[in-house]
């Protein structure tokens, strides 16, 4: 049943950028979509345009309200908190003290901020080059594969896609449990790393950041797979036809056809990637609270540390000003192109 | 279908070799991918003594749902369902009504502003989550909603909500737009054609929006778990991260608990799977 599943998007997509450019002629403030061309022209705004043009504004009205209220207020707050004296105090009298940059400098020149600045960018670093290149070589590898292989191996994925992460990293738990995780009994076994029966991975720097990466890449490998698959599915089959024909190796065929076709995909997977594993944090939580030694602290964890465990709600909200920021940099190119494309259909 | 077309054009020339490569690598990358839901399913079944041994038993030798019953009488496990039912419902039915006539507003009207919205939609999803929780949480403090469905549902509805108007929008912006010209003609008004045109044209959409919204909110951890502080409101996965602490090492349950919970996200996921890439994508990209 999965062999048919992904493939839908990039004609989806494809078709839906089309469309708005040709209703876009139509114009006109608050009319229904379809405006046509003849018998609308020469009505002229009568009554009903006008109630047509309330519509939009009534239909839009709960979102807004909430969307005001519950992300646009918040955010404004955060920074506003940002600047303020805000600990355990201002909540319970209700008052936060105006404190200019106080937070900031506390937080810049935090003995931890710049092994956090740096550890969070080589974390998601790892995590998104590792997700990408095992994504691209199942994805290739799905291309290989026969109708009931490939199915199996796409119901492999979607199962790890689906798994809540709060389970997932229980799992890991388990597995890398010590004595009797059976991950931890696998690497003995193979005679070559000597006795890892007894380790506790969390406990020790380069075992905790090993099971985060792992647990973390192991998920996020599907969606990666699947979405590239759904692109190299997309490529015309006479491409590689001809490549064939001028007797081009498999490889010669991957670099000249496939990756050219694929770099709109791989780049849209990339950026969400760095979104999404910048901001993991329940599977670095529940695996390692962030330690052993700070050694898997990262942005999201460290936020939430000083908000919620320190209660300095203001360093806090500037590390998370601060992270905001960062991650708007990583991001900004992609930002830029879709404000860029937003000009072109939104 | 272009893929088998494609496939099949192109295979007859090659030799039966890299099949076998590509089946055997495949084969392989399954068993890795495939171990760690095995473990969790096997080590649910197991009784408690073949659970911590020292050398791993690789199948249940005497399949028990103890596990199972352990998890679910023993330790308000129907609380924390009902908890979390009660808020993600409510958060979902709420973000996907509101947005879906957002949605209908951003897709199939044209005004002033729009565009500004859109891109606005757009960046809110690029928001750290962690980000949104200090405001929400202090807010609430003072609000006294925090330890509340109310202040829950609200929290999900923040992040739910921008994500299922952009997702619903890119299903309406496929609907063409002479269908709701003719229903115009025949004299139908704006909400009209919308709850009887539009609608059932999106719904396959707003089902697989309201899929999307659901496992979003089903799997949180930190903000529940930040919100809440009374046991007795503990949604599943805050309940279920707490488990292990709370039980030592009854990794049994755990895992069993950890089974009762995944399922209906896996069922979920396998009924909107065909449109699982391509909702996520268009989430977070232009529809």
């Amino acid at each position: 049943m999965t062999s048919t599943a992904p493939r839908v998007t990039e004609a989806d997509r494809a078709d839906r950028a089309q469309e708005p450019s040709v209703t876009r002629r139509a114009g006109g403030a608050g009319r229904l979509r379809p405006t046509g061309s003849g018998p609308r022209g020469g009505r002229g705004p009568g009554r009903r345009s006008v109630s047509a043009s309330r519509a939009p504004l009534v239909l839009l009205a709960p979102a807004a309200l909430l969307l005001l209220a519950l992300v646009v207020y918040p955010l404004v707050r955060l920074v506003v908190i940002s600047f303020q004296d805000y600990g355990l105090r201002a909540i319970f009298t209700g008052q936060a003290g105006f404190a200019g940059l106080t937070n900031y400098t506390n937080v810049l020149t935090d003995a931890s901020f710049w092994p956090v600045i740096l550890r969070t960018v080589l974390v998601t670093g790892a995590m998104v080059v590792g997700t990408i290149v095992i994504g691209m070589a199942v994805s290739q590898l799905l291309t290989r594969l026969g109708v009931v292989m490939r199915t199996v191996v796409s119901v492999v994925l979607v199962l790890a896609w689906a798994m809540p992460n709060v389970a997932s990293s229980l799992v890991w738990q388990w597995l890398f449990q010590p004595f009797y995780g059976v991950l931890n009994w696998l690497i003995t076994q193979l005679r070559v790393f000597g006795d890892h029966t007894q380790d506790n991975w969390a406990s020790s720097p380069g075992q905790a950041i090993t099971i985060v990466l792992t647990l973390v890449i192991w998920q996020a490998v599907p969606f990666v797979a699947l979405t590239l698959y759904a692109a190299q599915s997309q490529i015309a089959p006479e491409y590689y036809e001809a490549g064939a024909l001028d007797g081009a190796s498999a490889w010669a065929m991957y670099r000249a056809i496939t990756l050219p076709a694929l770099v709109p995909t791989l780049l849209l997977v990339t950026i969400l990637s760095v979104i999404w594993d910048f901001n993991v944090f329940n599977q670095i939580w529940l695996l390692t609270k962030g330690g052993p030694e700070d050694t898997t602290l990262t942005l999201g964890i460290w936020t939430f540390v000083k908000s919620f465990v320190s209660n300095a709600y203001g360093q806090g909200a500037a590390i998370a000003v601060i992270s905001t920021l960062i991650l708007g940099a990583l991001t900004s190119y992609y930002i830029r192109r879709l404000v860029r494309s937003g000009e072109e259909d939104l | 279908m272009t893929t088998s077309v494609s496939t099949s054009t192109r295979r007859p020339k090659r030799k039966r070799k890299p099949r076998v490569v590509a089946n055997t690598i495949a084969v392989v990358f399954c068993l890795v991918w495939v171990f760690p839901i095995y473990w969790m399913v096997n080590t649910a079944f197991k009784p408690a003594d073949e659970v911590t041994t020292l050398t791993p038993i690789w199948a249940p030798l005497h399949p028990t749902l103890e596990n199972f019953t352990r998890a679910l009488t023993q330790d308000g496990f129907l609380v924390y369902l009902r908890n979390s039912a009660i808020v993600v419902v409510a958060a979902v039915l709420l973000s996907i009504v509101v947005g879906f006539l957002a949605s209908a507003a951003l897709s199939r009207f044209r005004f002033r502003g729009r565009r500004a919205i859109l891109v606005a939609i757009l960046f809110v999803q690029m928001i750290p989550s962690g980000a949104l929780l200090i405001p929400l949480f202090l807010s609430f403090q003072s609000l006294g909603l925090l330890n509340s469905y109310i202040g829950l549902i609200l929290a999900y509805v923040a992040s739910v909500l921008p994500f299922s108007i952009w997702v619903m929008r890119g299903f309406f912006v496929a609907v063409p737009a002479e269908i709701e010209e003719a229903a115009k003609m025949d004299g139908a008004g704006t909400f009209r054609i919308l709850w009887s045109v539009l609608f059932p044209l999106v719904m396959p959409g707003v089902i697989a929006t309201s899929v999307f919204a659901f496992i979003a909110a089903w799997n949180d951890y930190l903000t529940a778990y930040v919100m809440l502080k009374d046991q007795g409101m503990y949604t599943l996965p805050v309940w279920l991260a707490g488990f292990s602490t709370n039980k030592g090492t009854d990794f049994g349950g755990l895992m069993a608990a950890s089974v009762l919970f995944s399922i209906p996200v896996v069922v979920f996921f396998l009924i909107v799977q065909r449109r699982l890439v391509s909702g996520m994508t268009a989430g977070a990209v232009k529809g």
